[in-house]
């Protein structure tokens, strides 16, 4: 027994004293409550045994935007809620709480509402919740009452229904604050909606452009009327919705072969017009014709050019490697042949461009044995023997994830922040003159194109950016970047973006594409893998409102690099393979569901890094044929059927 | 009486002859895994590799690796973000994620104090400019960041005292040694480390200059030669710094700083002199210079304040030291490239050393028995094997 106390002390002696297990730190007050905007003195220090030490102790706020907490424990409230606050000494600790009260509400501000209403019309009220600290709220209760019901009604989420001419009064309410306004209730004139549009008949994805109007008895028109459109239909295939997508400017676009019925309405006048929908038949064969195989690494971006010699050519990166770019004679694409290689320190050479002379190339490095990752400039006037002319790393040691080149000027992204613009006019001397970098929080970037002196970058949560370095229209230059345009997109995953210009109607969009994961990525060899994401047609016509009017999706597949060429659109969708996407006419809706898909292939390849597990990086088109990469298997080369003539007469013998 | 204690002596014996487990765990930084590696006394295997990272076509670069004072969890880095690096923390044993919280800029090194229980991250912000960065500090039961302490250029090389109320990191670029107290998380000394290297007790014309790692291109392995101008050797102070003052570039260039178990004393590795300094925290002044092969990089003590373990990463060697008679007892050639970071084990027999490799070698971590000063093997994981961390011994 004796001998067992002994152990059982010595092993208490071994084991690590607890931490904390003696000291207790006090707060006071015990309980913290305080106001927005309100600073209180915190009393806190550490006892022991019943006895106050010195010991210094800080507080520290989890939420310090919400509430700080400065050096002499004095707190300041900045915004509602309840937070913790973490107390520390020399091995003690104490987490509690402080709460800080949600400001009563001060206002509810009703934006302005059309002087009269004609009966029978509805009107949405826009409202703010404001607080005592000024803040809108949207985390109240709001309720909405009608003093006259039979005059307007007003529902749960602040629609005015009106139904007889006079005026009644609504009231919005939150805790105990209430706005009141009048609605003024007026005699319909409107007997009659006229309705056109500039055709009857059109294929699935044609963008119709209803115009109505709203007269009187008299046959005036009524300009203030309010006009809702909506639409119904009935699909040639009886199984399928007939879907599509209408605004409120009259835009209509059905996704289904139907008869579809648009109406246009003002109170009881209604007009509708009936409208055929046919097929959009733009399908068309694609057949493989050759592969350049990498089956003993992942394969990332690739270009294809004319080399100075007439002859065709393409380089390919490698992924998550040896720092290997590949070069091909692309001339046969039924016979593509790897004709030299770079190896430069780096992981990964995840972009690889071609100059529009086609003497130099660049090929981005992430992943250096250094850590100083850059750029790697190459003399491909020779795509049989390329000679590495320069390297340039100077504030690219982040990484440099893509790369474009344009003219005399290289623009080279930089660890996912910026880009940097570099002259290389002598390419041993590469030299950079400017950078372009957001200033919003956390901002970061992923992709750069430049095409007509006009920079596209794809900035994930910051969206599409457009700056001008050299086309005008900001006044900028390759030194001096403008910013002038953007567009963000609530999925935060802006991962490309590719200008179009519509020959047909005259728009100018820019195509942005997501790159999401949902599913994690099995990088290893033998990871099969499915991506997601789409792409976000977005109309930068107006470049001050541009407007999100189209998508482009494949169903469990992801978007990644894409090329544009006259109107159709060359995709990859990474386990989806290429796809190809009419985009002639108008551009809303849903592309895909409107038939707007031409071909679609998929590289499987039972030789390939990861057997038959297809995941294409990019396409881009090439003496009409088209070319894309795989991350699984190199680099392909397919031919797409030649359009077929409308109403082409069948020869019979 | 006499047949216990025989039976007490023969359990002893056979619990010291039993085999003894050591395991580390090691980020493999190009890989996006980390890998636990297991090592008996004879052999080194990686047992486990874990995927890390959430942005999987991404390199997300796990770089600092750490476990908690209590050994329930291990922290790991991930340098890179959109832009800002995220920290996550797993359990050991399980190793699954339980928590992450976004960082600075390029998060690398860290440790956990273990008087706050808060954990001290350094944000490296490789990524260009080069301009004062933060220690990122953070209470690990919430995964919050609490704040960001504003330091040096290129900060690198988080380690508290052993009472867990001073930390300690160096600047790489800016050249500085800084000093935090780890409870009012104010900065409380910061010294000039080319300063220190000139001014540390030791005979200069004695120092090889030739050996000096000045940021030499490791690209020699490439194909093709590179003709062009090596822009990574530009004159940084001509650079566009967008209206800020060009700052210092160390030639010191110090990249890990470790702390004795016992005494108040630091070693800072100069990456680009070839020299540790040992520095007094009592008198913040250099005691004693020890002149290493080229590119000192990471260190480590032995829990017994016996021995320093000095990764070169340039030379691809690591170096052992007594520290009492400041002699170099041991350089041993790595298996390969690029030697990265060192971890020594809780009963100072064993240091285990990450050698990152380069292009699309396999990371390694090789074993150095520290009472023969002789490599005994190597484990292989992922691409470029960084920040390594040891867990536990288990019998």
């Amino acid at each position: 027994m004796k001998n067992l106390k002994k152990a059982l002390y010595i092993l208490a002696l071994l084991f690590p004293v607890t931490l904390f297990a003696q000291k207790e730190i006090v707060i006071e007050p015990a309980n913290i409550t305080m106001e927005v905007g309100q600073k209180k003195q915190i009393t806190a220090y550490v006892m022991e045994n019943g006895k106050k030490l010195n010991d210094p102790i800080n507080l520290l706020s989890r939420a310090r935007r919400s509430l700080s907490i400065d050096s002499t424990m004095m707190a300041h409230a900045i915004q509602p809620g309840t937070y913790d606050i973490v107390a520390v000494a020399d091995g003690v600790r104490k987490n509690f709480q402080i709460k800080v009260n949600y400001p009563a509400i001060a206002e509810i501000k009703i934006d302005d509402i059309p002087q009269k209403i004609y009966a029978g019309t509805s009107v949405a009220l826009k409202y703010h919740v404001i607080d005592k600290s000024g803040a809108t709220r949207d985390d109240v209760d709001v309720q909405f009452s009608s003093m006259y019901t039979n005059i307007a009604e007003v529902d749960d989420f602040g629609t005015v229904n009106t139904l007889i001419p006079g005026k009644a009064t609504i009231t919005v309410k939150a805790e105990n604050v209430t706005n009141t306004i009048t609605v003024n209730v007026v005699s319909n004139p409107i007997v009659k909606i006229q309705l056109e549009a500039e055709m009857n008949t059109a294929r699935t994805g044609d963008v119709f452009h209803f115009k109505a109007k709203a007269l009187d008895k008299n046959g005036k028109i009524v300009p203030d009327a309010p006009i809702f459109y909506s639409f119904s239909g009935v699909a040639d295939n009886t199984s399928q919705s007939a879907s599509g997508l209408i605004k409120n400017d009259g835009r209509f676009v059905a996704d289904e072969a139907g008869r579809y019925t648009v109406t246009a309405s003002c109170g009881v006048a209604s007009a509708s017009k009936t409208l055929k929908i046919t097929p959009r038949e733009v399908t068309r064969k694609i057949e493989m014709v050759g592969q350049g195989s990498v089956n003993d690494k992942h394969t990332s971006d690739f270009w294809v050019w004319e080399g100075i010699d007439g002859r065709d050519y393409a380089v390919t990166g490698t992924w998550g490697a040896d720092g290997t770019a590949y070069f091909w004679d692309v001339t046969d694409p039924s016979n593509i042949s790897k004709i030299d290689s770079v190896q430069v320190d780096a992981r990964t050479v995840n972009d690889v461009k071609i100059s529009e002379d086609g003497k130099i190339c660049v090929i981005s490095r992430e992943g250096a044995s250094d850590r100083k990752n850059g750029l790697v400039i190459i003399d491909v006037s020779n795509p049989r023997d390329v000679e590495i002319i320069s390297r340039f790393d100077e504030n690219m040691t982040g990484g440099v994830h893509n790369v474009f080149i344009s003219g005399d000027y290289l623009y080279a992204l930089s660890g996912g922040q910026k880009y940097y613009i570099i002259d290389i006019k002598d390419p041993k001397n590469p030299r950079a003159v400017s950078k372009f970098e957001l200033d919003t929080p956390g901002h970061s970037i992923h992709d750069v194109w430049v095409e007509d002196g006009i920079a596209y970058s794809s900035n994930w949560a910051d969206g599409i950016q457009l700056v001008d370095v050299g086309n005008g229209i900001a006044g900028g230059s390759p030194e001096n970047p403008k910013q002038f345009a953007s567009y963000a997109y609530p999925n935060k995953a802006n991962h490309a973006s590719f200008p179009f210009r519509s020959p047909s109607t005259g728009k100018f969009y820019v195509i942005g594409g997501d790159e999401i994961f949902p599913y994690g990525l099995n990088t290893g060899k033998g990871g099969v893998n499915m991506a997601g994401g789409y792409l976000h047609v977005v109309d930068f016509t107006d470049l001050e409102n541009p407007e999100e009017v189209a998508r482009f999706e494949i169903p469990y597949a992801g978007s990644h690099n894409y090329w544009i060429e006259g109107e159709t659109l060359y995709v990859a969708f990474y386990n989806a393979g290429v796809r190809v996407v009419d985009l002639s006419g108008e551009l809303m809706g849903d592309l895909r569901k409107q038939g707007r898909e031409i071909a679609w292939i998929i590289p499987n390849d039972a030789n390939g890094y990861t057997a038959n597990a297809p995941f294409t990086w990019g396409a881009q088109l090439h003496k009409g044929h088209v070319f894309f990469s795989d991350w699984n298997s190199g680099l392909w080369s397919a031919k797409l059927e030649p359009e077929k003539p409308k109403n082409t007469p069948i020869k019979v013998k | 009486m006499k047949k216990t204690l025989i039976i007490v002596f023969s359990l002893i014996a056979i619990t010291a002859l039993q085999a003894q487990n050591y395991y580390v765990y090691v980020a493999a930084e190009s890989e996006d895994e980390v890998a636990l590696v297991k090592f008996d006394g004879k052999k080194a295997e990686t047992i486990k590799n874990i995927p890390v990272g959430i942005w999987p076509a991404e390199n997300e670069g796990p770089h600092g690796i750490t476990v908690g004072p209590e050994g329930k969890y291990w922290y790991l880095s991930l340098a890179h973000g959109n832009p800002y690096g995220t920290l996550y923390k797993y359990e050991t044993g399980t190793d699954k994620a339980v928590g992450s919280v976004t960082l600075g800029l390029f998060p690398a090194s860290m440790q956990v104090s273990a008087a706050t229980g808060l954990l001290y991250c350094v944000n490296f912000n490789l990524h260009g400019d080069m301009v004062p960065s933060t220690v990122s500090v953070v209470d690990v039961e919430s995964m919050t960041e609490l704040t960001q302490i504003t330091t040096g250029a290129m900060p690198h090389g988080s380690r508290l005292t052993s009472d867990g109320l001073k930390q300690y990191s160096v600047a790489m670029m800016s050249g500085e040694l800084f000093e935090i107290d780890a409870i009012s998380l104010k900065i409380t000394k910061t010294l000039d480390l080319d300063e220190a290297s000139k001014m540390a007790p030791e005979d200069h014309s004695m120092m090889d200059h030739s050996k000096m790692d000045m940021g030499k291109s490791k690209m020699g392995d490439e194909k093709k030669s590179m003709a062009g101008m090596d822009h990574s050797q530009m004159d940084h102070s001509k650079m566009d710094m967008g209206g800020m003052p060009a700052m210092k570039h160390s030639a010191f260039k110090p990249t890990w700083v470790s702390t004795h178990p016992t005494k108040n004393l630091v070693y800072v590795a100069g990456n680009g002199a070839a020299e540790v300094l040992e520095i007094s925290t009592d008198t913040w002044k250099t005691t004693r210079k020890f002149k290493t092969d080229k590119g000192p990089y990471n260190i480590d003590i032995s829990p017994d304040g016996k021995r320093m373990v000095v990764s070169y990463k340039t030379a691809a060697k690591t170096g052992v030291w007594d520290l009492e008679s400041g002699k170099e007892l041991a350089r041993l050639d790595n298996s390969q490239k690029v030697t990265h970071g060192v971890a020594i084990s809780s009963d100072s027999k064993f240091a285990f050393v990450s050698v990152e490799g380069i292009g699309d070698d396999p990371g390694m971590v090789d074993v150095i028995d520290l009472t023969t000063n002789r490599l005994i093997d190597t484990a292989y994981l992922g691409k470029q094997a960084g920040g390594i961390a040891f867990w536990k011994i288990e019998r």
